[in-house]
Order: structure tokens, then C-alpha cells, then sequence
């Protein structure tokens, strides 16, 4: 087994893992950073966002503004503290990624241009067209080859962590072309593998997001925080899942049901204008237009497709000159995929799963309960998203804490001591044996695919956008079972290079702890909040008992166990949440009271 | 022990494995004509510098049926080689903005094989004007 | 599976270093419906006919740049080629042309990841900037520059249409050319004169023969043939006024 030696392992190539490893080289030069990705960086899932990335630009905003939509956003389940700290900190790291060469879509007069997005009180979000994400990766990839002291393992396959001594001291990763493993010894480790959404059925997410980085810490002790909220976006391609950025309602466009009209306003978003108005109708959260989708379709109001009911995204009045300006993938996706050319006729959409709101637990620091052990993005529950994260708040995380899993990932290596290699290396050959056990092994009669279809149904029935104790526990049993058989997965392929039937078989069983951790946080949340709402009984939120993170800890062949953590309310007390013209006069009332 | 041994596909008949590459083949051996062409007129050039019989021998020459086929040939290839010149001078210069707007690649084309028309007729008339 | 599914036959072109001398034709049958992609009438051979079957995809929505594959001969992104276009007649699919085969259809891009190093792919300021000073103004017509050019997702099937490279691998190729004029022409950009010495070098732009290929199968419109050719023409004249000006031209 070949082993190397740096200080700083990252997990993940991503917008957080490029952004965490620059923030350890600038921090000191003499640290060996070793940047470990299944894919080569700039095919991680950064790459597919496609509306922008928020911080306050226009003189109109504020800071008070951004951290009041993020909390209330968040339906109140945010760490107000790292909220207040993450409002102040995107507009400077947007514009060192500006001073890095993203192209930032520019006003005439040479600044950055910002857009409106769903429930953001004012335009916030900066953007490259409809390929912000695509942009800031590459950015963030290119400008990462800057620095001799990132070593990067592209194409190595990260299957578990390696602690000792009560501190995370390294990594174990499959080199996937030679199908070898190395150790990477580190002082301290930063996982940034992004979310799970392919643990359900239809999803917006590339093939790789399948919550590796999750399990691993899972698995070592580290709590999954908030796993229940999982994020629906309502306006994506029926069958694939490919996502139509908000954007595209950021720049006018309008969501209709089967009889052309704008359905949203039946539910406390109105009143319908014809122009976008800012934190109203299709401007308003995702989780509330998806489930406006849901009560539509209950009602008979959507429109039959061959891949389930769809409603209308329709762009036609923005022209076509402006669509492919502002939205030229948008277009492209439409027209290619689809047959659709979205200047003259509507895009059929419907809901798909998007982004998982919870993750690995952290502080403000990015710092998990394990020592040494850091995370960033989507993979981490820093606290910024609550039960529901708002459109663009997403792309600026990564960076603003990537950076500060960096810096901190640093610091901690130079505080402590290399650990004990013969040790290390002991630990590392027992998952060797492991890992390659799972291929070696014969005589299994369980298919992966399958496998992870049943699993993927299984999810989209009991943690859709609606949910009752019922199916939800059916999904529980469900994934139980999935695991059990699991046990008994064949792999056909047993060879060394470039094995992708044995790293599906890896993922699968990340993703089935992941899915797990979802399932029985959402049947023990007995009320509804953000994106996870309920129907049978607990039909509000119960700030009383559910103020709450839930927490789920890695029980070994067993059910995880949830318990609640504290929601660090600091200025802003748990209010209504409205939107559209409920929504101002709402804060108007607020304002009053505190005259 | 390193199991890799990527494999390394031949290049040979590269260019009959795809339409693409065939009519470049072809557009680049239209140059031959060209070449072919120059060869022709330099050698007339030799024979008017050797006098008016010289030169009288080079013309006859010409008449035969053999040089006008390959001068309707060398018509043809030259023609199909300047087409495909201005086809792609788009990919080969920086960007024509006209009045903010970036000018077609069609555009483009258009213009150069405009210019070459009008060229080739100038200096036909030029030489029927001569000539009469 | 119902009586009237349509079915296709997908011909993929297997390498199994560990088993194979060389690459072989296997044929497979795939059932599908018309708006499934090659890539997902693949992944259907993987998931039920042959688990073995290895080949790189995420996005599917072309912009991840993983799945570029040779189909029918053309270089083409998977997941955005329709089976429907090609039914009843069978689409053979192969791993991109002009790269060594890891296995089945994964090509080694290892040379691409070098090149894309050797370009300086970042900005080398022209004026520093502190953040506190806010960003660099671009115009939108500066940004026009170069967009294009920033648009490349590395898919390689640039490279794959490039018969130049595919006889000379060393060869900086399209892709890697597009992102070096990309910086070159930022307006915030002051690292030219580095970058042209490899523009003008063996392995540059004079390795083009103006086939255009490339840019014909980019999915993303960058045109990176364009990129190549405005950068002869930029190294012709540096060469030129290398003889004309004190300083030696831009180098």
C-alpha cells in the first residue's frame, strides 16, 4: 500500500474543497495539502448551478436584509450566529473570485450585474449567465493550479477515514485507474463531497452526488444534523430531473397551471403582477412553489406528461434576444432535451429533489465533534440553511466556508503532532481488506441497480414534499431491508482497473446510511417546517417541542438514533413566515412594534 | 503490482475514417492545382523570355484538348478551393464587431467570396479588353 | 416491458487491460423510449446486461464535461445524443479517438490535465487589487473578449476531432489553446508575454493545420479553432516585430 504524507487532506474537488484548499495555501505555503476527488475537480457537481451565488451589492441592501430572508427562509432553523457571520463574508469572497477571472455578468458601466431570486427580499445574486456554478468551478480549479503546495489525487475514490489517538489523522482512497489503495496521512482532514440527492428517485444532481463524505464521518460517531430537510425545486425537467435554474423566474418568467393561470397566488403568494416582485409569486421559496405544485396536482389542475403531472414555466413573453442572453443553457436544455423552444412555448416542469439542507454537524468554524475533522458545502449543516435554503445562497457557502475550513483546517495542523504512521497504517490495511473484500466476495444474488432503485423509490414515496408517519415508516422498513440485503450484493466485476461496478458498490452503501439518516429524522420530526411538511396531524410548526436540530448518530448494523440539539437564536425570534403581500405587511407589523 | 496498460489506437487511414476529414483532404489537395497552375504560367513566362517562337510553341500547346480539359479542371478545383478558403477565414481572425454587434461567420464568408468574384470579373474584363 | 418497446442496438467498443490484448466490438440490445440519451441507453447496459461495463458520466446535462465518447465515428457528448436519431439502425459507441483506452470507454486525460497546467490558467494581474477595493470593471464588450473561450468544459472532444493531435499528442491542442486566449484576452489579465512563449513553442499553434474540426463538435460553441488561428497570427507578428522594435516585440 502506497502511503503519502501531507497536513492537510481535503475531500473533494468542489467549489468548497478548491476554495478550502486555497485558503490552506495562502495560509501557509509550507503545508502539503493533498486535494482527493473521485472525479477530475472541474466535473464536481459546482459545476451544474446554474442561477448565481448571493451577497449584498445594491446601496438599497443590507446585511440586515440577507440574514433576515436566510432566517426567515429557513423557517427559523438557522444558527443565527454563523448566519450573521456568512451575510458579512459573501460579497468579499464573491469579489476575490471576481479578482480570480470569473466572469461575472457585468452592468453596462463595468460592475458586477445581480439578479433577483426566490425569496430574497432585494436583487442579491451575483451570476455568469445560467452557468454560475460552471464558472466559479473552473475559476476556483484553474486558479487552484496556482499553488505547488496542492497536491491533487484526481480519480481517487475516498473510502474512509483513518482516526487514531481520538483525532482524524488521514485518509484511505481507491487510485480508480489502477484500482490500488493508498493511505494519505494528515493532521487534519476537510471533507467538502457535496450532498445526496441520488438517494431519491428523480433528482437534479449529477451521478457523483451520492453523500460519500456524510457516511464517512457518519460511520466515525460525527452526528448528521437537520438529514430530513431535503430540498425540492420546483421547476425541473419531468423524467430526468434536470434542474431550470430560478433564475429564469428571477428574470420574469411565469409558473402556470393546465388552464394558463398563475396558480401561486392561491397560496398566500400574491398578488399576480406582470412583473417580478421580489419575495412574491414565482419569486417566493422553493419549498412553498413545490408544494403549491403538490396542492395543484391533488386538485386536477396540472397537466398529464409521460413522466407524471407538469405545470408551465413559460418564458415566452421575455423574448428570445434576452433568453439567450440571460439564459442561453436554459434554452439549449429546452430545445435539445425537450424539443421545446422556450420563445414560443412554455416548458412543462415539475418538482425534483435539489439539495440536502442537513449534513455533517459543525460549528461555526466549520469544526466537527471529531478531532482535526472539518467540513464545508453542502456535505456540512454549518446552519446557515435551516429547514429550507434559499435559492443562491448555496454557491456563496462554498466559498465563504470553504475558506474557513481551510484556514481552520490549517491552524489545527500546526497545532498538533504527526500522528503514529505504523499505527495508521495498521488501520489503513483493515479497511484494504475491507474494501476488497466487498469485491472479492462470491456467491451473492443481489444486483446494485436494483438495489438502488428500490432505494430511490422508496425515498420519493415517504420524504417527497409531502409526508405522513405511515410511509414514512414503510421507508424506514424499507431501507432496513435494502441494507440487509445489501449483505448479499454480487459483483460481476472483479477487476482492479477502472472498476466502477465496485465504486458503485461503495457509493451504494454511503448512500443507503445517508438515506437512512434522512428517513428517521423526518418520521420523528412531528411537526412541519420548511421543506419537510406533514399531513397527518402535525400540519404547523411546534416551536415548543421542535425548535430543534434533530441529530442522527451512525448505529452499526441498526437504525440511527435521533436526539436534538439547541437553535442559537440570536435577533431574530421565530416569526410568521409570509410572503407576496401577507409577507409585507407582515413586516410592516414588525417594524411598527419595534418603533 | 500496477494492472494499467492503456491502450494506444493506430493513426493509419486517419483521414478515410471520417467524412469530415475526407473533403479536408480534398480541399487541401486543391492546392496541387493551384500549384499546378502557377507551374504552367512560369513556364510560359520562360518562353516569352526566350523570344516570339518560343512563346508561340507554349500558346499551341495550350490549344490542345488535353490542356483545355485540365484547364477546365484546375477551373473547377480552384473555384472549390476558394470557396472553402473563405469558409474558414471566420475561424482564423479575431472577432468583426459592426456597430456593437459581432459579424457573422456567414457574413464573413459572404464578404470574402464577394471580393473574389468581383476580382475574378475585373480581370476579366481586363484581359477581354486587351484581348479585343 | 411492454410488447411494442422499441429496441436498439448500441455496439460499444470493449478494452479490459486485464484480459484484452486489444479492443473488441460488443453488441448489446437496449430497449428505449425517444427521448433517452446514449448515455442512459449505456447505463442501461451497465445497471442490467453487463455490470462490467466502465465509462465516465455525472452532469447529464452538458456541462460537466465527463461523457464525451466517440458515437458513430463523431465525437459527441453522450448525454445530450439522442438514441431516437439513430434508431432502427444500431449506434456504435467507442471510446474518444486520439487518447490512449484505459478501459472500455474511459480514455487517460492525464496529457490534457498537463497541458491545461502549462497554460497558466489564472489570472496574472495586470494591476493588483486589494479586496477592499472592490472589483475590476469590465465593460460587457470586454467580457465579450473572452467568454466563449471561458466556456470550454473540458469534454475533449476538441481533441478527439484534431488529427493533429492524434499523430502529435504533444501537441498543446484546441481546448488548452481556447483557455490560454481566454486569460490572454481578459482585460484583467497581464500574463501574455508568459504564456505566448508556448503559443509560439514546438508543441503550439503551428502544429494546426486548420482542418476546423474541432470546433464544429464543440457542444459549447467555444470555437477553439478560432482561438488557435488568431493566436498564429499573433505569433507571426510578434516574430516580425521581434526584428523591429527595441524590446523584441512581446516575446
Amino acid at each position: 500500500m502506497e502511503i503519502y504524507k501531507a497536513d492537510v487532506v481535503i475531500v473533494g474537488g468542489g467549489g468548497a474543497g478548491l476554495r478550502a484548499a486555497i485558503a490552506v495555501a495562502e495560509s501557509d505555503p509550507a503545508l502539503r495539502i493533498a486535494l482527493v476527488s473521485k472525479v477530475y475537480p472541474m466535473r464536481s457537481h459546482t459545476v451544474a448551478a446554474e442561477g448565481g451565488s448571493a451577497g449584498v451589492k445594491k446601496t438599497t441592501d443590507s446585511l440586515e436584509y440577507h440574514f433576515n430572508d436566510t432566517v426567515g427562509g429557513g423557517d427559523w432553523l438557522c444558527e443565527q450566529d454563523v448566519v450573521e457571520y456568512f451575510v458579512a463574508h459573501c460579497t468579499e469572497e464573491l469579489t476575490q473570485l471576481e479578482h480570480w477571472g470569473c466572469p461575472w455578468s457585468r452592468t453596462p458601466d463595468g460592475h458586477v450585474n445581480v439578479r433577483a431570486f426566490g425569496g430574497m427580499k432585494i436583487e442579491r445574486t451575483w451570476f455568469a449567465a445560467d452557468k454560475t456554478g460552471f464558472h466559479m468551478l473552473h475559476t476556483l480549479f484553474q486558479t487552484s493550479i496556482k499553488y505547488p503546495s496542492i497536491k491533487r489525487f484526481d480519480e481517487h475514490f475516498c473510502v474512509d477515514l483513518v482516526v487514531d489517538n481520538g483525532r482524524v489523522q488521514g485518509v484511505v482512497a481507491i487510485e480508480i485507474a489502477s484500482g490500488e489503495l493508498s493511505l494519505i496521512e494528515a493532521r487534519s482532514v476537510v471533507i467538502a463531497t457535496g450532498g445526496a440527492g441520488r438517494v431519491f428517485r428523480e433528482n437534479t444532481n449529477g451521478g457523483v452526488v451520492t453523500g460519500d463524505g456524510m457516511a464517512l464521518a457518519y460511520r466515525h460517531g460525527v452526528p448528521l444534523r437537520d438529514m430530513e430537510f431535503v430540498q425540492y425545486h420546483p421547476t425541473c425537467m419531468p423524467g430526468t430531473g434536470l434542474l431550470f435554474t430560478e433564475a429564469c423566474r428571477g428574470e420574469g418568467g411565469f409558473l402556470v397551471n393546465k388552464d394558463g393561470y398563475r396558480y401561486l397566488q392561491d397560496y398566500g403568494l400574491g398578488p399576480a403582477e406582470p412583473t417580478p416582485r421580489n419575495k412574491a409569486m414565482e419569486l417566493g421559496p422553493r419549498d412553498r412553489l413545490s408544494q403549491a405544485f403538490w396542492y395543484e396536482q391533488q386538485k386536477g389542475r396540472t397537466i398529464e406528461g409521460l413522466h407524471g403531472s407538469v405545470v408551465h414555466l413559460d418564458l415566452r413573453h421575455l423574448g428570445e434576444e434576452k433568453l439567450r442572453e440571460r439564459l442561453p443553457q436554459i434554452y439549449e436544455l429546452a430545445e435539445q432535451f425537450m424539443g421545446v423552444d422556450p420563445a414560443r412555448a412554455p416548458i412543462p416542469v415539475r418538482p425534483a429533489v435539489h439539495y440536502t439542507m442537513g449534513g455533517i454537524l459543525v460549528d461555526g468554524l466549520c469544526a466537527a465533534p471529531l478531532a482535526g475533522l472539518y467540513a464545508a458545502g453542502e456535505c456540512s449543516s454549518v446552519g446557515i440553511h435551516g429547514a429550507n435554503r434559499l435559492g443562491s445562497n448555496s454557491l456563496s457557502e462554498l466559498l465563504v466556508f470553504g475558506k474557513v475550513a481551510g484556514v481552520e483546517a490549517a491552524r489545527f495542523a500546526k497545532s498538533v503532532a504527526p500522528g503514529n504512521s505504523a499505527s495508521l497504517l495498521r488501520q489503513a490495511q483493515a479497511v484494504e481488506q475491507r474494501i476488497l473484500g466487498l469485491k472479492k466476495k462470491t456467491g451473492g444474488t443481489e444486483r446494485i441497480a436494483t438495489l438502488r432503485k428500490e432505494m430511490a423509490q422508496t425515498m420519493e414515496d415517504g420524504c417527497g414534499i409531502y409526508r405522513l408517519a405511515e410511509t414514512m415508516q414503510k421507508t424506514c422498513d424499507k431501507l432496513d431491508e435494502l441494507k440487509a440485503r445489501f449483505r448479499n450484493v454480487n459483483l460481476e466485476d472483479k477487476s482492479s482497473v477502472w472498476n466502477t461496478e465496485w465504486l458503485l458498490a461503495i457509493e451504494l452503501e454511503y448512500q443507503l446510511d445517508v438515506a437512512q439518516a434522512m428517513a428517521y429524522s423526518a418520521i420523528n420530526r412531528r411537526e412541519s417546517r420548511g421543506a419537510h411538511q406533514r399531513l397527518d396531524g402535525f400540519e404547523l410548526r411546534d416551536d415548543v417541542n421542535f425548535l430543534a436540530h434533530s441529530q442522527a448518530h451512525y448505529v452499526a448494523d441498526g437504525a440511527p438514533r435521533i436526539d436534538y440539539g439547541p437553535v442559537k437564536i440570536t435577533k431574530s425570534q421565530p416569526g410568521t413566515r409570509a410572503y407576496g403581500a401577507a409577507g409585507e405587511k407582515a413586516e410592516q407589523e414588525r417594524k411598527a412594534s419595534h418603533v | 503490482m500496477n494492472k494499467r496498460r492503456p491502450y494506444v489506437r493506430s493513426m493509419d487511414g486517419w483521414w478515410r475514417k471520417n467524412p469530415f476529414f475526407v473533403e479536408y483532404m480534398i480541399h487541401e489537395g486543391t492546392a496541387l492545382f493551384v500549384a499546378a497552375y502557377a507551374g504552367i504560367l512560369l513556364n510560359g513566362l520562360v518562353h516569352l523570355s526566350q523570344g516570339e517562337a518560343a512563346w508561340n510553341v507554349w500558346l499551341l500547346g495550350l490549344k490542345s484538348s488535353w490542356y483545355i480539359g485540365f484547364h477546365v479542371l484546375t477551373l473547377i478545383a480552384l473555384g472549390y478551393h476558394t470557396y472553402t478558403w473563405f469558409k474558414i477565414m471566420p475561424r482564423t481572425m479575431p472577432p468583426v464587431v459592426v456597430g456593437g454587434q459581432r459579424l457573422s461567420a456567414w457574413a464573413i464568408t459572404g464578404s470574402g467570396l464577394a471580393v473574389a468574384a468581383a476580382a475574378m470579373a475585373a480581370l476579366l474584363g481586363l484581359v477581354w479588353g486587351m484581348a479585343r | 416491458m411492454s410488447d411494442n418497446q422499441k429496441v436498439i442496438e448500441i455496439e460499444v467498443l470493449r478494452y479490459h487491460p486485464e484480459k484484452d490484448k486489444e479492443p473488441h466490438k460488443q453488441v448489446f440490445e437496449v430497449p428505449f423510449t425517444d427521448d433517452m440519451s446514449v448515455l442512459q441507453g449505456v447505463q442501461y447496459i451497465k445497471d442490467y446486461l453487463d455490470g462490467s461495463l466502465s465509462f465516465r458520466w455525472s452532469c447529464r446535462m452538458a456541462i460537466c464535461g465527463s461523457c464525451g465518447m466517440m458515437i458513430n465515428g463523431e465525437p459527441s457528448l453522450s448525454c445530450q445524443t439522442f438514441l431516437r436519431d439513430y434508431y432502427p439502425a444500431r449506434v456504435r459507441v467507442e471510446a474518444l479517438s486520439h487518447f490512449p483506452i484505459e478501459r472500455d470507454l474511459v480514455i487517460n486525460m492525464e496529457g490534457f490535465m498537463e497541458k491545461l497546467e502549462s497554460i497558466q490558467p489564472y489570472i496574472i494581474p495586470k494591476e493588483p487589487r486589494t479586496l477592499q477595493e472592490g472589483e475590476y470593471l469590465q465593460t460587457p464588450e470586454q467580457l465579450n473578449e473572452y467568454e466563449q473561450f471561458s466556456s470550454c468544459i473540458n469534454c475533449l472532444l476538441c481533441y478527439a476531432a484534431c488529427p493533429q493531435f492524434g499523430l502529435n499528442s504533444s501537441f498543446i491542442g484546441p481546448a488548452a489553446t481556447a483557455l490560454l486566449h481566454r486569460y490572454n484576452v481578459d482585460s484583467r489579465d497581464g500574463g501574455k508575454a508568459e504564456r505566448m512563449e508556448l503559443i509560439n513553442s514546438e508543441e503550439g499553434v503551428f502544429n494546426c493545420t486548420a482542418v476546423g474540426y474541432c470546433s464544429e463538435v464543440c457542444p459549447k460553441h467555444v470555437d477553439p479553432a478560432n482561438a488557435v488561428n488568431q493566436n498564429k497570427t499573433i505569433s507571426a507578428a510578434d516574430y516580425f516585430l521581434r526584428f523591429l522594435t527595441p524590446k523584441g516585440g512581446a516575446k
